[in-house]
């Protein structure tokens, strides 16, 4: 080959000619202009870090930046989706690499990984197949529009041969076109329009593909990140201000003669014990916690008082106020009877991973730097420590390994430890592991945001909804600094705030909670956002941080308003179900609205239940629905519970939830990821709030902060139906989760005729809205 | 020094005598199945089988197990080839050959610790129902074993179809 050949604006080139072996590499080209030129934003194939590599042998590797936390979408439904745009077998799709910077491409937040990230690899794998159609051409010399692929096989004109024969010998170089910038919180992506495969030919995709982590995982032949070991490794533990905005005043010292192989490392306002051994680090620093002298501060509110914070304390206008995109007509130009106001309250929520995070850390006299860790966005990551050092990026590797889910927490790169490991091994010369207490996992790392809501509803003589206004208020969801950073008092970057343009840090409220019901004329959504709570009081800027975690901004905004149109329907004398059917516009909603009143055991009445009742020994039972568009994904959740007045228990007895998220890649994965989702969910409507007081999180350990048990767990009833016309591939972990709370909330009121307008139902909760 | 018994080996321990298991598996005997989860008893992430009790191993400390065997998830294989008497190749304990299955993991931290609890459950009780496997591993120990991904379902799944695997009844 004399040129290099355009395939749809992608280049391929051949670099020469091999005796054996041969290989067709994806690499990237980021357009003059469009990123910009820090280090790292060029990968070369040869690194190697292209998103596919072809061998001669038909085997494929897939690379990606993102990784995986157990809901193996990575490992099943992105083998599932190259396969198809190649038309390959999926026992082509040998290996998957993942989250390593120095061998992956992409960049950016694992998120939304069938949403836009999967675009990258899709497309990668569309231009591939059309360099190998047009290679296929050349060698078979006939006109490529003759070819066909099957199984991996191209054929035309009477010959036949595999991606493999078409690439035996060869050194091939695809360079496609990308934009962005590899290092940024939102990384790469892939360019062009290379002709993709209609959903409707797909054979590979809605396979229930097996998740080919899990021997290895159980078999324990995979190591996890805390199972790292490097030799000459110290093991270090943070020992963490007294509260959120304390500052060192003296550090305690080793008892040496407790501790013989323990010493301390003071870094600013960061300190730590570390040791050969793992055990004595750990009780080195209790013993030097106990002796350490932090500075007193004070500028929370406590969890007590958070919600009167929010609403009496705080000076909303600071922050420019955020529209809903539904918002039309005008709400206060409307005169009618009936009238529902409300305000809900969202509490605090940890991520809370079983696992505290862990870092080995190991920065060289070169002035290289590895890191061994989770997470969600290695390259940003990457950025975030070149930044903290000072150094050139190009020093600094990430690994990733299979971990701790921790649901969005690090999708900015950072979930704690990282950084703090780093500083350790940087001032000892050794590699530092640095694994975090239960305690300071809790006290030390994001928080999902508190948010308030005010809500008012009209009805029309009909009963039908003549308006909607919203209100939403809270701090804002997404602070990716690093928390070592900040206490050794290194660069980190900018703080969240209203018109911060780096990355997710812009702390304006959004409306994330799409609008569904269409048929309403006159509808009012707005965002209200604040500083985090105590950042700019605290003097290390620490204060409460805070981070998205599963379904973030959306949860926290349907749940107030599934709750209020459920409140809603009582007010219109309508069953909750068919209120809704009558007032969502999409026929996809209407759809599976109508699937859930069959499948959930639905009594069709409004609520409340002619045996509500707010007092008694007696368990009272009913039952509440929700809805949620997320994705153009649909969803529609029935809950069944039963409460005792007396004790302010609940029992969460069923939930139904019905999905149809668009494509199904993979229905066995989706089911066991919707599953688990809405089981989080059951847990946050029934047990998760942060407790805080004024200068530290009280929430330290999981008696402080408990999460449903399996013995709580409901009877669960998932159906998938996606609607194979959706144009998006289904997905299930977020989502699910959000819609437990106003389901329960909904069946709450109909069982006790009281509405339930705040979550955690916790007894003592509940029984103070038994009391109200 | 200490010798314990760990999956089938006789072990020398030279680790301090209040340090706990856990940090002896995986600090000097690289067994590394067990999890740090919380250090307090109070998640189950860090479970093993001693004899054939289930315990937390954050806290007990190695002084205390003298002699005493202890199985974790690398020896399940080995500890149902003893059982059954089979001695396939690459064979797994009927509880992971489940959870592999079943997909039951999500993020997979907390599962070593439950399937040490569900072989404790399987051993006693050969067809346990719904709620013998809640009781399990909730009351029955020191604390309940948490999933913070939520796999509860699919980890009923898993013991039920461990349960008929072990009995011969599928395979
Ligand atoms: S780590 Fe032992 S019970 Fe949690
Ligand atoms: S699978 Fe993640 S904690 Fe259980």
């Amino acid at each position: 080959m004399s040129a290099d050949l355009n395939i749809h604006g992608a280049s391929l080139s051949r670099r020469g000619f091999l005796a054996t072996g041969g290989a067709l590499i994806v690499a990237v080209s980021v357009k003059p202009g469009a990123a910009t030129a820090a280090a790292g934003t060029t990968l070369d194939a040869t690194a190697p870090a292209s998103w596919i590599e072809i061998h001669a042998d038909n085997t494929v590797h897939i690379r990606t930046g993102k990784c995986d936390f157990g809901q193996s979408s990575i490992y099943t439904a992105y083998r599932q989706i190259v396969a198809e745009e190649l038309d390959m077998p999926m026992s082509a799709m040998t290996e998957v690499i993942t989250g390593d910077t120095d061998r992956t491409p992409d960049g950016g937040g694992t998120f939304g990984l069938l949403r836009t990230n999967v675009l990258n690899l899709r497309k990668a794998a569309a231009y591939t197949r059309a360099a190998v159609l047009t290679l296929a051409a050349q060698k078979f010399g006939v006109a490529e529009a003759s070819l066909s692929i099957k199984d991996g096989m191209i054929s035309g004109g009477g010959k036949a041969a595999s991606y493999g024969d078409i690439v035996r010998g060869g050194d091939f170089k695809l360079t496609i076109p990308v934009s962005g910038d590899l290092m940024s919180p939102r990384g790469l992506l892939v360019d062009g329009t290379p002709p993709l495969k209609k959903p409707s030919d797909y054979k590979i995709v809605g396979q229930p593909v097996m998740n080919p982590t899990i021997r290895p995982k159980i078999a324990g032949q995979m190591p996890y990140v805390g199972d790292i070991k490097l030799p000459g490794m110290l093991h270090a533990r943070t020992i963490h201000p007294a509260t959120l905005g304390s500052t060192l005043v003296a550090a305690g010292k080793v008892d040496k003669a407790l501790y013989p192989g323990a010493q301390t490392v003071v870094i600013g306002n960061l300190l730590a014990v570390v040791s050969e051994t793992e055990w004595e680090a750990v009780s080195a620093a209790q013993q030097v916690a106990g002796e350490t002298k932090w500075t007193e501060w004070k500028g929370l509110p406590g969890h007590e008082r958070l919600f009167d914070h929010l609403r009496k304390s705080v000076d909303w206008t600071v922050y420019p106020t955020r529209d809903g995109r539904a918002n039309r007509g005008d709400p206060t130009a409307v005169a009618t009877k009936k009238a529902l106001k409300a305000s809900y309250n969202v509490p605090y929520h940890k991520h809370a991973p079983i696992g505290p995070m862990v870092t080995l850390a190991d920065v060289r006299a070169d002035g290289s730097v590895t890191l061994h860790t989770i997470s969600q966005n290695p390259q940003h990551l990457r950025g975030m420590i070149a930044r903290m050092l000072d150094i050139s990026a190009e020093k600094v590797v990430v690994r990733t390994y299979p971990g701790p889910g921790h649901f969005g927490r690090s999708n900015g790169g950072s979930a704690g430890t990282e950084d703090e490991a780093v500083l350790l091994s940087q001032a000892l010369g050794r590699p530092v592991r640095l694994q975090w207490m239960r305690p300071d996992d809790m006290q030390w790392s994001t928080q999902s945001s508190a948010m308030v809501a005010d809500i008012a509803i009209t009805l029309d003589d009909a009963g039908r909804i003549a308006t909607y206004e919203a209100e939403h208020r809270g701090p804002p969801m997404q602070d990716d600094r690093l928390v070592g950073a900040l206490l050794a008092g290194k660069p980190v970057i900018p703080a969240p705030g209203a018109g911060v343009a780096y990355g997710f840090q812009g702390g304006e409220l959004n409306i994330a909670d799409a609008w569904v019901y269409g048929t309403v004329a006159n509808v009012r959504e707005q965002g209200f956002g604040t500083d985090q709570l105590g950042e700019k009081s605290s003097p290390t800027a620490v204060g409460l941080r805070d981070h998205s975690m599963r379904t973030p901004i959306q949860f926290q905004q349907n749940f107030p308003r599934e709750s209020a149109i459920s409140e809603a329907a009582a007010l219109a004398g309508a069953d909750p179900i068919q209120f809704r059917v009558d007032h969502v516009d999409s026929p996809r909603f209407k759809t599976i609205l109508a699937r859930l009143r069959d499948e959930s055991g639905w009594v069709t009445r409004p609520s409340p239940a002619p045996t509500a009742k707010a007092r008694g020994k007696a368990a009272v039972r009913g039952q509440g629905a929700s809805i949620m568009l997320r994705d153009n994904g649909y969803w529609a959740c029935a809950a069944h519970i039963a409460v005792i007045p007396e004790t302010g228990e609940v029992k969460v007895e069923r939930i139904t939830l019905v999905a149809d998220p668009g494509i199904i890649v993979n229905p066995l994965q989706l089911k066991r990821q919707v599953q688990a989702g809405c089981l989080m969910g059951v847990s946050q409507a029934l047990h998760e709030e942060v407790m805080f007081d004024e200068g530290a999180v009280t929430s330290t350990d999981w008696s402080s902060y408990p999460i449903l048990t399996i013995a709580e767990m409901p009877e669960l009833r998932v159906i998938i139906a996606g609607d194979a016309e959706a144009g998006i591939y289904g997905q299930g972990s977020e989502s699910a989760n959000a819609l437990a709370a106003p389901a329960i909330a909904a069946a709450f009121f109909d069982a006790t005729g009281k509405p339930a307008r705040r979550i955690p139902l916790r007894p003592d909760h509940v029984k103070a809205m038994l009391s109200a | 020094m200490i010798t314990i018994k760990v999956n089938g080996q006789d072990r020398q321990v030279n680790a301090p005598e209040d340090t706990p298991l856990l940090y002896v598996l995986r600090g000097e005997l690289g067994v590394m199945s067990p999890k740090f989860g919380c250090g307090m008893a109070q998640c189950g992430a860090c479970s093993v089988l001693l004899g054939d009790e289930e315990i937390r191993s954050c806290i007990t400390p190695v002084s205390a197990l003298e002699g005493k065997e202890v199985t974790t998830v690398e020896g399940l294989p080995a500890r149902w080839a003893r059982h059954s008497g089979s001695a396939a190749k690459d064979a797994l304990h009927p509880v992971q050959d489940a959870w592999v299955a079943e997909q039951v993991p999500q993020c997979g931290i907390c599962q070593f610790g439950m399937m040490i609890k569900v072989t404790e459950l399987l051993e006693k009780n050969a067809s346990p129902t719904d709620a013998d496997i809640k009781e399990a591993l909730t009351t029955s120990g020191p604390s309940p074993h948490l999933c913070r991904c939520g796999s509860y379902a699919a980890i009923l799944d898993g013991a039920h179809r461990a349960a008929r695997l072990m009995a011969g009844e599928v395979k």
